[in-house]
């Protein structure tokens, strides 16, 4: 039963890992996304048969600068019969950033339905404060997950941290996941995938001797045990041009009881190529850890298919704010002989480049010098000179404030005369 | 066995990870030799072809020729086609030479530039041609057309722009008072203003200061529309 839902969260996995990431992040614009993931999935695991079948994975995304909202779920082909999997909804509130700091609180609310005996449903609850720079950034997080049909285990209490960083088209990621929970039932070897007890008793039966010596906060009434896992993980994400590749790896540590020796280590790649605006070709494999509080097991899988994706309001078309909007000033002073001092004033944003004639169009970030300031001393001798401005890595707008004319390429480019500087 | 294999997964996806964070940050380095070493590198041959030939006209023929390679760097920054890039790259070769044309042999290159974005803005050669006669010894018709070109944009109609700005011009009016003309205009664009009728007010606004030129009065404009 349980290994219906398994070809159904590979791709949803897979799903996740195309549409997340920091890629994502600073979106000014609303923006609601569509994607539709078909293919075929297949995954195994130590303790469930192997299996494949076709899988469909809808989603929606609507995301603003502050506020973010996805829905998904997943169905897939067993014999000639469609079934209905996992659902879930999830959103995301965030302050914006202030001096580079963000905080953000996450909310989800997920469901893997195996059949109307076995229904996972979990909620959770994560606060998450971003210390973000040019390039690279970290995070520490805390929430709590609630189990709802898992018997064995109590509230589960999260706590993360993690860095990231850029390299041209690559972002690296680094994150460390402590889970720390209460097992509350005589068994629970769905979650570890072994026969391996949650209760002395059991774990004497199926350790010996070596397995009833170790240390357990456990009582013979209520049979519980304090049970802390802790992930380390990794991953790579590389953008260029049409192609899309994630890799994720990472390393489980915790008491036997609550790590066994298949669900330590996982790793897994993914990769999309996009043949069209709207149509990719996707591909995954690898192996995914157990997942305790959900009474999910590790298992190697792999996915392949097509997703299509749409966008209903267009990107860009209907803006909350408008980055020339957003920003406040804009200046560009003389500050020695061929040498301007640019100026801007714009908040709650992460990057700001300029570019023109003068770089060779080669875009050059500016530095924030506080809340909303940025600067930067650019190299500009007298005469006329083209320039171009754009904010978290959107469209290349006209400076406001400067004249502007259109750039032969559907956009616009200001204007910038250089007086020389008269010598009294 | 098992501990041999997991330790030595664990070191090749660390390895392959560093590879992939060494070979993306080679590629930008990489990148940013080459634009240096070649700025033109990442046209298709074809397009880079075309574009040099072009290049090599407008330094034969005196024109500021940086202009069309800035113009090819900006369509290869900003992603277009090569064939966009090609076309736009053209439409600045040509306009320079219209633009040459209208405002004489002695223009900067800093007027025949603002000349040729003017051009490209939608005025006229004969437009261009009456703006120059109307100048004065001196002064330069650089800001001016900057102007002209940013006004036509924001969607004064093109005969209203061309004729104030000449206007302005005979009446001796500085670089700041354009700039400050389009500032105004900008703003009260913005406020729902009509772009012609802000444009007609702001500049009535604006002192004249005297001829600046021994040119024929009013060269160019008509009578009619001399209103200021």
């Amino acid at each position: 039963m349980a290994r219906q839902k398994l070809p159904a969260t590979a791709v949803a996995v897979s799903l996740a890992l195309l549409t997340t990431g920091e890629h994502a992040v600073a979106q000014n614009a609303s923006e609601m996304e569509a994607r539709l993931n078909a293919g075929r999935a297949a995954s195994r695991s130590s303790s469930l048969s192997p299996m494949d079948a076709m899988a469909v994975t809808p989603s929606l995304r609507y995301s603003s600068s502050n506020f973010r909202a996805t829905t998904a779920g997943s169905a897939w082909l067993v014999g000639q019969r469609w079934q209905l999997g996992d659902a879930e909804l999830s959103t995301e509130i965030n302050t914006g950033s202030v001096n580079g700091i963000r905080a953000e609180i996450q909310t989800s609310a997920s469901r893997i339905r195996v059949d109307q005996a076995n229904l996972s449903q979990q909620l959770d609850l994560v606060g998450k404060l971003h210390l973000i720079r040019e390039n690279s950034g970290m995070w520490l997080g805390s929430g709590i997950v609630k189990p709802l049909r898992i018997a064995t285990v109590s509230n589960v209490n999260v706590s993360s941290g993690g860095i990231w960083t850029r390299y041209g088209p690559a972002t690296i990621r680094a994150s460390v996941t402590t889970f720390a929970f209460t097992r509350s039932a005589a068994n629970d070897t769905a979650s570890s995938g072994s026969a391996v007890a949650a209760c002395p008793a059991a774990a004497q039966q199926s350790l010996g001797a070596e397995a009833a010596a170790v240390p357990m906060a456990t009582s013979a009434a209520s049979c519980r045990r304090e049970s802390r896992v802790t992930d380390l993980e990794g991953g790579l994400r590389w953008e260029h041009r049409l192609m899309e590749v994630s890799l994720r790896g990472g390393q489980r540590f915790g008491h036997r009881f609550d790590v066994t020796p298949a669900s330590r280590t996982w790793g897994s790649a993914h990769a999309a190529i996009w043949v069209s605006s709207q149509l990719a070709a996707v591909a995954g494999g690898g192996r995914e850890p157990a997942q305790p509080t959900r009474g999910l097991p590790s298992r190697n899988f792999y996915s392949l298919g097509l997703m299509l994706a749409y966008w209903p309001i267009p990107r860009g078309a209907v803006l909350v704010e408008s980055p020339a909007n957003l920003v406040r000033a804009f200046e560009m002073r003389a500050a020695g002989v061929a040498l301007q001092r640019v100026t801007a004033r714009i908040g709650r944003v992460e990057t700001v480049e300029i570019m023109g004639d003068f770089t060779d169009w080669a875009p050059v970030h500016l530095v924030r010098r506080g809340r909303d300031l940025w600067e930067l001393l650019v190299p500009m001798g007298a005469g006329v000179h083209q320039i171009n401005m754009r904010i978290d890595g959107g469209k290349w707008i006209a400076p406001p404030g400067f004249p502007s004319i259109r750039d032969d390429f559907d956009g616009e480019v200001g204007v910038v005369v250089i007086k020389p500087i008269v010598k009294s | 066995m098992k501990t041999i294999f997991r330790s030595t997964a664990i070191a090749a996806a660390i390895t392959f990870a560093s590879l992939g964070a060494g070979f993306a940050g080679a590629l930008s380095a990489q990148e940013t030799r080459d634009r240096s070493v070649d700025p033109l590198y990442k046209l298709d041959p074809q397009t880079r072809y075309a574009v040099e030939i072009l290049l090599d006209s407008a330094r034969a023929a005196g024109l500021p020729y940086g202009l069309l390679e800035s113009k090819a760097l900006e369509g290869i920054t900003k992603r277009a086609s090569g064939r966009e890039i090609l076309t736009a790259v053209r439409r600045v070769h040509r306009t320079l030479i219209e633009s040459r044309s209208a405002l004489g042999p002695t223009a900067t290159a800093d007027e025949l530039t603002a000349g040729a974005n003017a051009l490209r803005a939608g005025i006229s050669t004969s437009e261009l041609s009456r703006i120059a006669a109307s100048r004065g010894n001196k002064s330069s018709l650089t800001v001016p057309l900057i102007v002209l070109s940013d006004l036509v944009r924001r969607g004064v109609a093109r005969d209203t722009a061309s004729l104030t700005i000449n206007q302005l011009i005979q009446n001796g009016a500085a670089d700041d008072d354009f700039l400050g003309l389009r500032h105004n205009v900008e703003r009260d664009i913005v406020s729902g203003t009509d772009p012609g009728v802000a444009l007609l007010s702001r500049a009535r606004q604006l002192p004249t200061r005297g001829p600046p030129n021994a040119g024929p009065p009013n060269a160019g404009v008509r009578p009619e529309d001399a209103k200021f």
